[in-house]
């Protein structure tokens, strides 16, 4: 066989098992980018399913929080029951972290609630999904970044241009989130 | 706990009279040890050297010194060896003074609750737990064994020494064997306050650190996946690995990033660190045996206390900086 063809065929075949691995891998990343919201929404219904128990027992002490122990349950329904997608999923998740703060916050002025037993596992339990919450967002955060680049860098972006896969947004904790809670503002 | 003004006049007042005491035996040892060696260096060179020299002036009159010159070094050497042999009994009841006398005090001064066992060290069962070195073992060594709790956290914490045997074949088939140390340190477990399911591992960075970002495509273990993590400084100093990433997140909170960067600072010893069960493994790397007396210079230092000191408050950093005492979450 000519020595040129064999050339052009080593050639041609090396640039399709390129091709190949930056298919294979743009797919894994976009498929673990899909496990990571998985993995933080499982989190986020650990919480939803917290809420009802702690508006319970906090209705028993905190009598005068009423109107923010309604606004919460009614954000939570809204929540599990209908078809959100993942960024107005993440825009309601933010309200009902602060109205889960507020109710904290306003415990503090309840020092029987705060001794009840049941309200102190309650509250152990979240923070425990708190943590789960925050680790499962650090990580959707870590595999977006690592596929953002793999979208964005030469020379895979043609292969990804082909596939049109699209940047993806990272996770932002909204700015009244950031803010260390204002115990002294809350109550002027 | 004391602080180090404390552990000055501890040193001042109490442990230097002891030290003194024990000074005298130190010296004892010291001078047999020099002794029997030189029992047994001597004969060797200045009967050698008195040897050759008859032999190549061909003395005549010396020839009787020739016959029975070997009897003698030969004597000498035993001397010297039976001399070394029993200085060792002596030698460890110095090293038995030492430990219960001194070390034990410092212990005491800490937190007078803390147990310590001179001759006692983390058992195999918690070293193959750890899971941190996976290299099989045919020496294990270690002492000082400390355990007690802090707070809500308990923790044990000893020195330890593994090695394998490297056994090779040079090219006249001749077998050399020679002893690689797997880990020489501080060993060190506490009770997490965290549950845990998956394992966890983090470990010193050569490759990152060498290489940069490039380095970090060569990290690769066999114990996980590579978790690459937000903090910067972090990540020059340590590589993590884990069957879990996001639990891996859930362990090493931005606080517990900051401070085990922290606590490689105050010690700035290669670190390593396992998650697994219930419980946090660190193993600190150290070159020299910790927690001995110096035999041929003097023990009555205030720098080897201090030194000893830091060592043992270890326990109380790593549990104070990675917040082992808050239990907040659902494990009490």
């Amino acid at each position: 066989m000519d020595t040129s063809l064999i050339v052009i065929i080593a050639v041609v075949a090396i640039v399709f098992i390129i091709f190949i691995g930056m298919y294979n891998n743009l797919i894994r990343k976009r498929n673990e980018v899909d496990n990571a919201f998985g993995g933080m929404d499982v989190q986020l219904k650990k919480r939803y399913d917290l809420i009802p128990n702690l508006v319970s027992t906090v209705k028993q002490y905190a009598t005068h929080e009423k109107e923010l122990l309604t606004k919460v349950t009614e954000m939570r329904a809204k929540a599990t029951s209908s078809n959100m997608s993942p960024d107005e999923k993440v825009a309601l998740d933010n309200q009902i972290s602060a109205g889960m703060k507020s109710i904290m916050v306003a415990v503090e002025n309840y020092p029987d609630l705060k001794a009840n037993e049941n309200f102190m596992n309650l509250q152990r339990t979240l923070n425990e999904v708190e943590s789960q919450i925050s680790a499962a967002r650090r990580t959707y955060n870590a595999v977006i970044t690592d596929y953002n680049n793999a979208i964005q860098t030469f020379p895979s972006n043609i292969m990804a241009g082909m596939m049109s896969l699209k940047h993806k947004e990272v996770f932002v904790i909204p700015e009244t989130e950031r803010q260390n809670v204002d115990v002294k503002n809350l109550f002027n | 706990m004391i602080n180090k003004e404390e552990l000055q006049s501890l040193f001042e007042n109490e442990l230097k009279n002891k030290l003194s005491g024990l000074e005298s035996m130190r010296k004892h040892v010291a001078k047999r040890i020099l002794g029997g060696i030189a029992l047994i260096a001597l004969p060797i060179m200045l009967g050698g050297a008195l040897f050759i020299t008859i032999e190549e002036k061909n003395i005549e009159s010396l020839q009787w010194l020739v016959k029975i010159l070997p009897f003698v070094i030969i004597a000498l050497i035993i001397t010297g060896i039976v001399l070394l042999i029993l200085n060792r009994k002596r030698k460890k009841e110095y090293r038995h003074r030492y430990k219960n006398e001194v070390v034990h005090e410092v212990v005491k001064a800490i937190d007078p609750e803390w147990s310590y066992a001179p001759d006692d060290r983390i058992s195999q069962s918690e070293y193959y737990s750890s899971d941190m070195f996976r290299q099989h073992f045919d020496r294990y060594k270690g002492d000082d064994l400390i355990s007690g709790t802090i707070e809500k956290t308990d923790f044990r914490c000893s020195e330890l020494h593994t090695e394998y045997k490297d056994v090779t074949y040079d090219k006249d088939g001749n077998r050399q064997e020679r002893w690689v140390t797997i880990f020489k340190g501080l060993f060190f477990h506490a009770d997490f306050n965290k549950n845990i399911e998956a394992k966890t591992y983090v470990e010193p960075d050569t490759a990152e650190r060498l290489l940069g970002k490039f380095g970090q495509k060569l990290q690769m273990s066999s114990k996980g996946k590579l978790v690459k993590l937000e903090n910067p400084e972090f990540e020059k100093i340590f590589a993590v690995f884990s069957t879990n990433q996001t639990e891996a997140r859930y362990i090493l909170t931005p606080a517990i990033m900051e401070a085990l960067v922290n606590i490689y600072k105050i010690y700035k010893r290669r670190m390593y660190l396992s998650f697994i069960g219930s419980r946090v493994h660190v193993a600190m790397s150290f070159k020299k045996d910790l927690f001995e007396p110096k035999i041929f210079t003097s023990g009555v230092k205030y720098e080897d206390v201090e030194f000893m000191f830091n060592l043992f408050m270890m326990n109380a950093t790593i549990i104070h900086e990675l917040n082992l005492n808050t239990r907040i979450w659902t494990k009490e």
